[in-house]
């Protein structure tokens, strides 16, 4: 697999770890998974990510990277079979007071003059685990975790990132100045999603 | 951990399926992803309205800035040299809309909550007519505290000429530094020219308030409001206490509300050429209500205009200023120094100053080369205005206003005289 040319062992046993300890947090049942295509998709209608000191940011002009992990889990909550991360990069017209949000790793994907739910709902949109990764007949769980981007880290740094960055920075706990974001879905079956 | 779990991790690692394997870096590090990109930057100001003096390479990349359309990158990089230049705990920008649509203005933000403590020389000149001015200061920020003393020697500005001190606590009631408390405490003592002297023991202008002081003491209150950024208006009081006069040997209180307006911005018409406007109107006024000796009010309204590209510079100064009652003489209007009226001396021209001030200015800059000429009057009410003139030629790295080590040197020559006797000014920051 390509991932294991990218991670090296620590990387890989601190992202266990810190899967360990994600999973100890409370869990909540907002995240509702959906099957579209041969593709997962989620959506969060109780999640809003565009706020706090964010939104601040945001609202002074600033580009906002937000950090996605999608994670689905089988037969226990730490058996992670299928994962995916993106970075997408949130900013906030001053003059048309909408927001723009750009995917990084295709920064022609994306999505403009959207509202604040609307622009979350696309981010969520766009980060997806292909439904044949999944074992048909296990139990499953779906986790969504979200982090802001460090407000110091240049942007030239953020819109220039790899996927081994993005696994390292989801190994490492948050750090007080990043806002983050963790939500769960039920447990569900691949047979049971409504197929789209 | 057993070898078991480091299987498990393992086989965690091994079952992701990723739905991208592969994020090119170098397509996106080109491109700014902040839809922001697309407006042009039409100006560039500090969020708390510090006159910060930049060095000539900072206010260049200002200058190139202004004008071009955002780039964070770029942005970022000029926040990182100003954090460095004023020693700042952190300096952050943000965005808010020009008054042209596609036009963004940029508010920089400069953080002192590590603190920063500073020396400096801000000002020193010298006058061949009236003899050296400078100043030495110490400053330090701590949070939204900021704290000045400075050491003073001042023969330009007044017709006294002064040394002493300057003490000056400022606060920042809100973090983007809209309302400012301050207090200033100035302690000075006077000398006269022995023009000044003469004059005093000669039957003079009844506007004089009071004769000459040995000594002045000034205790200032005052809070400073941002209107509309860049629109500033400061409010509060002056407790001025006059020792040392010779007659009856007591002292004189000129206790005064002083209010001021005012107005700077900077801004550019081109990638290469700057504007900057700093226009003002400030209001004294001493009253017996305050239990002042001295009964008077003290207008002065001022402009000053400058136009600069790469090459050359156009500077225009308007001054004009009316008192009325009885002001002492730190508040009379004096022309002929080392920035009003250069070329003349202010105690040839009038040794008590006056009440009525017209003034104009134009200076032309071409390199480093600049050529300037004055006019004005000082005169009391009820007299005819007596015209002067001047015109000069220097060197000077820049206009000062905005500018951290400009320097002039030049020679002025009074306008209209018979025998012409040239002054020589040299400085910094003046």
């Amino acid at each position: 697999m390509p991932i294991l040319n990218r991670v090296r062992k620590p990387a890989a046993l601190a992202l266990f770890l810190s899967l360990e300890l994600a999973g100890m947090t409370v869990p909540s049942t907002g995240l509702l998974p959906h099957h579209v295509a041969g593709e997962i998709h989620v959506t969060a209608p109780t999640l809003h990510f565009l706020t706090g000191k964010s939104l601040s940011r945001l609202h002074d002009g600033a580009a906002v990277p937000f950090d996605f992990q999608l994670i689905i889990a089988s037969g226990s909550k730490n058996n992670v079979v299928a994962r995916s991360l993106e970075r997408f990069m949130v900013s906030y017209d001053v003059w048309e007071e909408k927001f723009s949000v750009v995917r990084v790793r295709d920064f022609r994907r994306s999505g403009m003059r959207l509202s604040a739910s609307s622009a979350e709902s696309w981010c969520l949109d766009n980060i997806v685990v292909p439904a044949a990764a999944l074992p048909p007949g296990q139990q499953l769980w779906a986790r969504l975790e979200i982090r802001s981007a460090e407000s110091k880290e240049p942007l030239a740094a953020t819109s220039g990132i790899n996927l081994a960055t993005l696994i390292e920075i989801f190994s490492r706990p948050s750090r007080p100045e990043q806002d983050r974001w963790s939500i769960e879905s039920a447990a569900f079956q691949l047979a049971d999603l409504k197929q789209q | 951990m057993s070898s078991a779990l480091k299987l498990v991790a393992l086989s965690s690692l091994l079952a992701f399926s990723l739905a991208s394997q592969s994020l090119p870096p170098d397509a996106a590090e080109a491109a700014d992803l902040n839809v922001n990109s697309r407006y042009t930057i039409e100006s560039i100001n500090f969020v708390d309205q510090h006159e910060y003096k930049l060095s000539t390479s900072a206010l260049d990349e200002i200058r190139h800035l202004v004008g071009a359309k955002v780039s964070t990158e770029a942005l970022d990089r000029l926040a990182q040299r100003i954090r460095g230049e004023l020693r700042a705990h952190d300096v952050t920008f943000k965005l808010a809309r020009g008054l042209n649509p596609e036009s963004v203005r940029v508010l920089i933000q400069v953080d002192h909550a590590g603190g920063s403590f500073n020396a400096g020389v801000p000002n020193l000149s010298y006058n061949s007519a009236v003899g050296f001015t400078g100043t030495g200061e110490l400053s330090s920020t701590i949070g939204p505290n900021a704290f000045t003393f400075r050491m003073l020697r001042d023969s330009d500005t007044l017709i006294e000429r002064l040394s002493g001190v300057q003490a000056k606590y400022e606060r920042a009631l809100s973090a983007n530094g809209r309302i400012r408390l301050g207090f200033e405490f100035d302690g000075y003592e006077d000398q006269y020219a022995p023009s000044t002297l003469a004059a005093l023991d000669a039957p003079h202008s009844s506007s004089l308030g009071v004769g000459a002081y040995g000594s002045r003491l000034n205790y200032e209150p005052s809070a400073t409001f941002v209107l509309a950024a860049p629109l500033t208006l400061t409010v509060g009081l002056s407790f001025e206490q006059l020792n040392g006069l010779p007659m009856a040997a007591r002292s004189e209180s000129a206790h005064a509300v002083i209010n001021s307006l005012r107005y700077r911005q900077r801004w550019a018409t081109s990638g290469d050429s700057t504007q900057e406007l700093d226009a003002g109107y400030s209001l004294r006024a001493a009253t017996t209500v305050l239990a002042s000796d001295l009964a008077y009010t003290r207008h002065v309204a001022h402009l000053k205009y400058n136009y600069s590209s790469r090459t050359q510079s156009v500077e225009v100064k308007m001054i004009a200023g009316a008192i009325y009652g009885q002001a002492p003489l730190f508040e009379r209007f004096a022309l002929g120094d080392s920035t009003l009226l250069r070329g003349w001396n202010k105690y040839e021209l009038d040794p008590l100053g006056g009440n009525r001030l017209a003034y104009g200015s134009v200076t032309y800059g071409y390199h480093m080369m600049r050529v300037f000429y004055d006019t004005g009057s000082v005169w009391d009410q009820g007299k005819s205005p007596e015209v002067k003139e001047s015109a000069g030629i220097g060197v000077s790295s820049g206009l000062g206003v905005f500018e951290k080590g400009a320097f002039l040197v030049a020679l002025a020559f009074p306008l209209g005289q018979t025998h012409v006797t040239p002054v020589l000014i040299a400085g910094m920051n003046f």
